[in-house]
């Protein structure tokens, strides 16, 4: 587990991407409008489209390389399939018995509606995989907490609290490195619950002494008059072009499919 | 060591008598939000291993479901130590987002997961007006938790199950929220008041 890895610093071609230039907030929204919609559907269709026209977008848009985009999605791939084979298994369907048997293996009845139901499904989840992928791997963490200081008006003590805390997330392997070692040392088991107090104490008193710092810098004090912002942030027409792209697919394949 | 390490806020008041205050020092934002990031890692760690569970439902169907709670933890344990308004909702939503930056199965839907788990337990909190903090409420809160993520599943990813499958979900997901949420955040907070760095917080 090396610390890039956990800390995902997102690369220059990436975040200058039309995807990466394009607000966070606005990928937000599509992603939550269209986990929404797929909500709203068993059909397969709409989700096979999103997974098709998210991972055209995330390379051809989000110039995300062919190999890292597959390192991402690969293992979550794996999770995903893994609920659709627990949904066939376990489909309400299979007990059916107007439904068309299409197997048996041992004592469980596989049924054509079941498979039919968990292939919509797996469909979603892959959708969700992909959107998920690309928006991570396109959307620069700190520039996701300007947009939504900025743009989403969310408080900026909290947001940049939040953002001092993401900062942490490399110590925190290095700190995990660090007490299975001092465990190793005293002829422990290198994994056990109790690792997680000593993360958690540890992680508290870096975030007493940033507290500290930030107060002694008057952060968020109101007694500073205005808040200037030091990488001011501006809708522009891409937001807009993303946005109506992403809320008019998502309509139109739910018409489609009604 | 550096100096910084050995300078301790000083309490304005002594730490319990006064009730529990609305508004947020920035050493409680940086605490809830270093909990939420804590646990962020420990949920994307988690949902890797969430496959690797997958046997357990060979042996009885969604066994996998009573280790559930683990991403139900910071939903409690945050606002059990700051006891402030809205930490249960931002501890939650702060391990959901770094869980999916780093990468999840469950993308931009960790983002709802965690809204819907941490809302239904901030309302217990409110409801006790931010005043109760015995393990009574916290393990209502802890199964209110739970059930909004055993609907929120219902409805997403196990849409087809059978309805006797997911009662059976859904009691596995409380009991584990009992063990894991509010029991838990019991033996975390006594372990880290023990090490010394709950002073000057209520808990």
């Amino acid at each position: 587990m090396t610390m890039s890895y956990l800390a995902p610093a997102i690369a220059h071609e990436q975040r200058d991407s039309l995807l990466g230039r394009t607000s966070p907030l606005v990928k937000l929204a599509i992603a939550v409008l269209w986990l929404l919609g797929l909500g709203l559907t068993v059909h397969p269709g709409p989700p096979l489209v999103l997974i098709v026209v998210t991972l055209i977008a995330g390379i051809e848009l989000g110039r995300i390389p062919l190999p890292r985009l597959a390192a991402r999605l690969v293992p979550l791939a794996l999770a995903a399939a893994g609920i659709a084979v627990t949904n066939l298994v376990f489909s309400g369907q299979n007990a059916d018995p107007a439904a068309t048997e299409l197997t048996r293996i041992g004592p469980l009845r596989i049924t054509e509606e079941a498979v039919a139901a968990a292939f919509g499904i797996g469909a979603r989840i892959g959708a969700i995989v992909a959107v998920g992928a690309v928006f991570a791997l396109t959307t620069d963490p700190t520039r996701l907490v300007d947009a939504l200081v900025q743009q989403g008006r969310i408080s900026p003590r909290f947001a940049y609290g939040a953002l001092a805390a993401y900062q942490a997330v490399p110590r925190l392997a290095d700190d995990l490195a660090t007490l299975r070692a001092a465990r190793r040392l005293r002829g422990l088991r290198e994994w056990h619950p109790r690792i997680l107090v000593g993360l958690l104490v540890r992680a508290i008193r870096r975030a007493d002494q940033l507290a500290i710092a930030m107060d002694a810098r008057g952060f968020g004090s109101p007694d500073l008059g205005a808040r200037t912002t030091f990488r001011p942030l501006h809708w522009s027409i891409l937001d807009a072009v993303v946005l109506l792209t992403g809320v008019v697919l998502i309509v139109v394949l739910l018409l489609a499919t009604r | 060591m550096t100096t910084l390490d050995r300078v301790r806020v000083p309490p304005t008041a002594p730490p319990s008598a006064a009730p529990p205050s609305a508004a947020w020092r920035t050493r409680d934002i940086v605490v809830t939000a270093v909990i939420g990031v804590a646990f962020g890692v420990v949920f994307w760690a988690w949902g890797l291993a969430w496959g690797a569970f997958e046997p357990l439902n060979l042996v009885v169907p969604v066994l996998r479901d009573s280790l559930y709670a683990v991403w139900l933890v910071p939903a409690v344990l945050a606002p059990l130590i700051v006891r402030r308004p809205g930490a249960a909702l931002f501890a939650e939503m702060g391990a959901a987002g770094v869980s999916a930056l780093l990468g999840s199965q469950w993308g931009v839907d960790t983002l709802l997961s965690g809204f819907v788990q941490g809302a239904a337990a901030e309302l217990v909190f409110a409801f006790t007006l931010y005043q109760v903090w015995s393990l009574p409420v916290l393990s209502v809160a802890a199964v209110a938790s739970a059930a909004a993520a055993w609907i929120h599943d219902w409805v997403l990813y196990y849409p087809d199950f059978a309805i006797e499958l997911q009662i059976l979900r859904g009691v596995l997901m409380a009991i584990s929220a009992l063990v894991f949420v509010a029991g838990g955040s019991v033996l975390l907070v006594r372990a880290l008041r023990r090490a010394g760095v709950l002073e000057g917080f209520p808990a």
